[in-house]
């Protein structure tokens, strides 16, 4: 056989000729990586760091002692960037708990129990990545306002629920198929309701699931520019990416320093989040679902 | 799935006579397990399109709770408009080119994680904070480092690569805005198809590798026949999933460059918040809608024929 004597590559090379390309290829992928992904971050912090009046006109690169400082910081603490910024987590929180709570029964549902029309029920459930959140939220406007939901938070939390729900009922069904069923009759045969079989067994096997669907709500939470703009015209209720803008527009002076600072308070739960999450995440993905 | 046995060893209670009741019991739970998926999917979804279908045929002013029946009017005036194929036409750009670049970007970029050894853990956190941060901040960075004041990037191309003057902001020109949109927009959605990639190359056994180079296959044999086929798959998944949304994007192009200069980055949704808000006509705006939610159904389903991603979703459970 080949052992002894290497394959050759695709450009005439020895098997480690091309090890070492391809090494050498992987470094400056890595080093470009590095650059143009961490390098906005960076730059981000370095100015969150830097003297605003220093930020304002002259490229810094690192701040230098006599220009640094964490006064931008405080800008955290006023009432109007405080209210922004609890109102995102507020509705975060809300959206992971009914998004990871509303998969779970449903992806139970279709991966265990049979009932009529539950394939195409789960079809259906895909054309709603079709509806821009523009296309929805122009409406949904309208809906709110009849029914007393306009400028709630819980308004928003049901609209991005429903939003990230196609996906988490997929990612939901398809992981809990991959758990057999025959440690739930194990439990069944023990005793245990269909209730207690679902809590004590499935639920605690589909963590990395649960995981990767409360991120994916997380991320679209944390992120929501257009349902809350359209959905929450009050400031007292609004969050903060749209808060944010308006603050801009009506503030005659908002320091970039400042807003560098609050960019960087709200980019280190998603990097703390990736950091220690990324393994479950991509477990969860792992499963062919959508 | 359901084994001949698990029928009978499936728990029951007996105080009420589902034997004896017309559906199943079993029925009765699965369509309760979905029941909040469907009544939040009705309220969201379906509720709110027909709403727009409905104000479509009407004559509103925004801020005027008086509907005029309009019957199709709203729908002539929207395919005469020319700012509408303008806007057809500059979101198909935004959308081939965005999920082209983000496509290669992403496949790219988890080819690399999942090979790199050291700082692997690191190095994925970062590329998985970019989609993870709001896109306001991202709008926010891209907005300083852009601007001609103090911004490094515009510094960069103005002075060292000579691609626009030193006293303009890129993100104001004609020639830059749109490109810069699909940049930015790649910077931070290419990672999508990175954790999508990186997850089935994760799924990949070694053996498989070993054992094809024990058969004497080469770099690109072993790329071709075993890592491709796993990726197929989730490509055709991940496009269309990518084109929609970038299809339907709002808010960074609101954030960056509110359609403008001009309407030089108008795309249909931000055509659709301008008619509701600037222009004042919800009717005409909603009607906008149901233009691109159909325009979406009929890409999607030809799509579909073209490639059937939910095949492949259902065969490889």
């Amino acid at each position: 056989m080949s052992q002894s004597e290497p394959p050759g590559g695709v450009f005439g090379l020895s098997y480690d000729g091309e090890t070492r390309v391809i090494e050498a290829l992987k470094l400056v992928s890595t080093g470009i990586i590095v650059l143009v992904g961490a390098w906005p971050i960076y730059w981000m912090t370095q100015l969150a760091f830097t003297e605003y009046e220093t930020v304002e006109d002259a490229v810094t690169v690192f701040p230098a002692p006599d220009i640094f400082t964490l006064d931008n910081f405080n800008v955290l603490t006023e009432p109007e960037m405080y209210t922004y910024m609890f109102n995102t987590v507020v509705v975060a929180i809300g959206t992971i708990v009914t998004v990871v709570l509303v998969s779970l029964l449903a992806g139970y549902g279709l991966a265990r129990l049979d009932f009529p029309q539950k394939e195409n029920f789960a079809r259906v459930l895909l054309i709603g990545y079709l509806f821009s959140p523009i296309v929805i939220g122009i409406p949904l406007y309208q809906i709110w306002q009849n029914i007393g939901l306009l400028g709630t938070r819980f308004g928003l939390i049901i609209a991005l629920s429903a939003i990230s729900m196609p996906f988490a009922v997929w990612l939901m069904w398809k992981y809990i198929m991959t758990i057999p069923e025959a440690h739930e009759e194990a439990a069944w045969v023990d005793g245990a309701s269909r209730w207690r079989g679902f809590r004590d067994v499935v639920v605690p096997q589909c963590r990395p699931a649960i995981i990767a669907a409360a991120l994916f709500a997380f991320a679209l939470a944390w992120n929501d520019f257009t349902f809350a703009q359209i959905l929450l015209p009050q400031t007292d209720t609004t969050t903060f990416a749209p808060g944010i803008l308006r603050a801009m527009g009506q503030a005659q002076f908002l320091p970039q320093a400042y807003l560098m600072a609050i960019s960087l308070a709200m980019t280190l739960p998603p990097l703390l989040f990736a950091y220690f999450m990324q393994s479950y995440l991509l477990k969860g993905f792992q499963v062919r679902a959508l | 799935m359901a084994s001949e046995t698990g029928e009978s060893i499936r728990p029951g209670r007996a105080y009420i006579p589902w034997d004896d009741l017309p559906v199943k019991r079993e029925t009765v739970a699965g369509i309760g397990t979905v029941l909040p998926v469907v009544v939040l999917y009705l309220l969201i979804a379906v509720l709110p399109v027909a709403f727009a279908f409905w104000a479509s045929l009407h004559e509103i002013h925004t801020l005027n709770p008086e509907w005029q029946w309009a019957g199709l009017a709203n729908y002539r005036e929207v395919l005469n408009i020319s700012t509408f194929w303008g806007s057809l036409w500059r979101g198909i750009v935004y959308m081939v080119g965005s999920t082209l670049l983000q496509l290669g970007v992403g496949l790219w970029m988890a080819l690399v994680l999942n090979r790199i050894t050291r700082g692997q853990k690191l190095l994925t956190a970062v590329v998985f904070t970019a989609y993870l941060i709001p896109t306001i901040i991202v709008s926010l960075v891209a907005l300083r480092v852009f601007d001609p004041a103090g911004g490094v990037f515009q510094m960069i191309g103005s002075d060292w690569l000579g691609l626009w003057g030193g006293r303009e902001a890129p993100l104001g020109s004609r020639d830059w805005a749109m490109r810069l949109l699909i940049l930015i927009g790649t910077w931070k959605f290419a990672v999508f198809v990175t954790i999508f990639t990186l997850a089935q190359l994760r799924a990949i056994p070694d053996r498989f590798y070993e054992a094809a180079k024990v058969c004497g296959a080469n770099r690109w044999q072993m790329f071709r026949d075993i890592t491709l086929p796993r990726l197929m798959g989730i490509v055709t998944v991940v496009v269309l999933l990518r084109s929609v949304f970038m299809f339907n994007k709002f808010d960074i192009i609101w954030q960056l460059t509110e359609g403008g200069p001009g309407n030089a980055t108008t795309t249909l949704p931000v055509l659709a918040y301008k008619t509701v808000y600037t222009d004042q006509a919800y009717g005409l705006a909603n009607a906008i809608a149901v233009v691109m939610f159909l325009f979406l159904l009929a890409s999607a389903i030809i799509y579909f024929q073209l490639f059937n991603p939910s095949e492949e979703v259902e065969t490889t459970t």
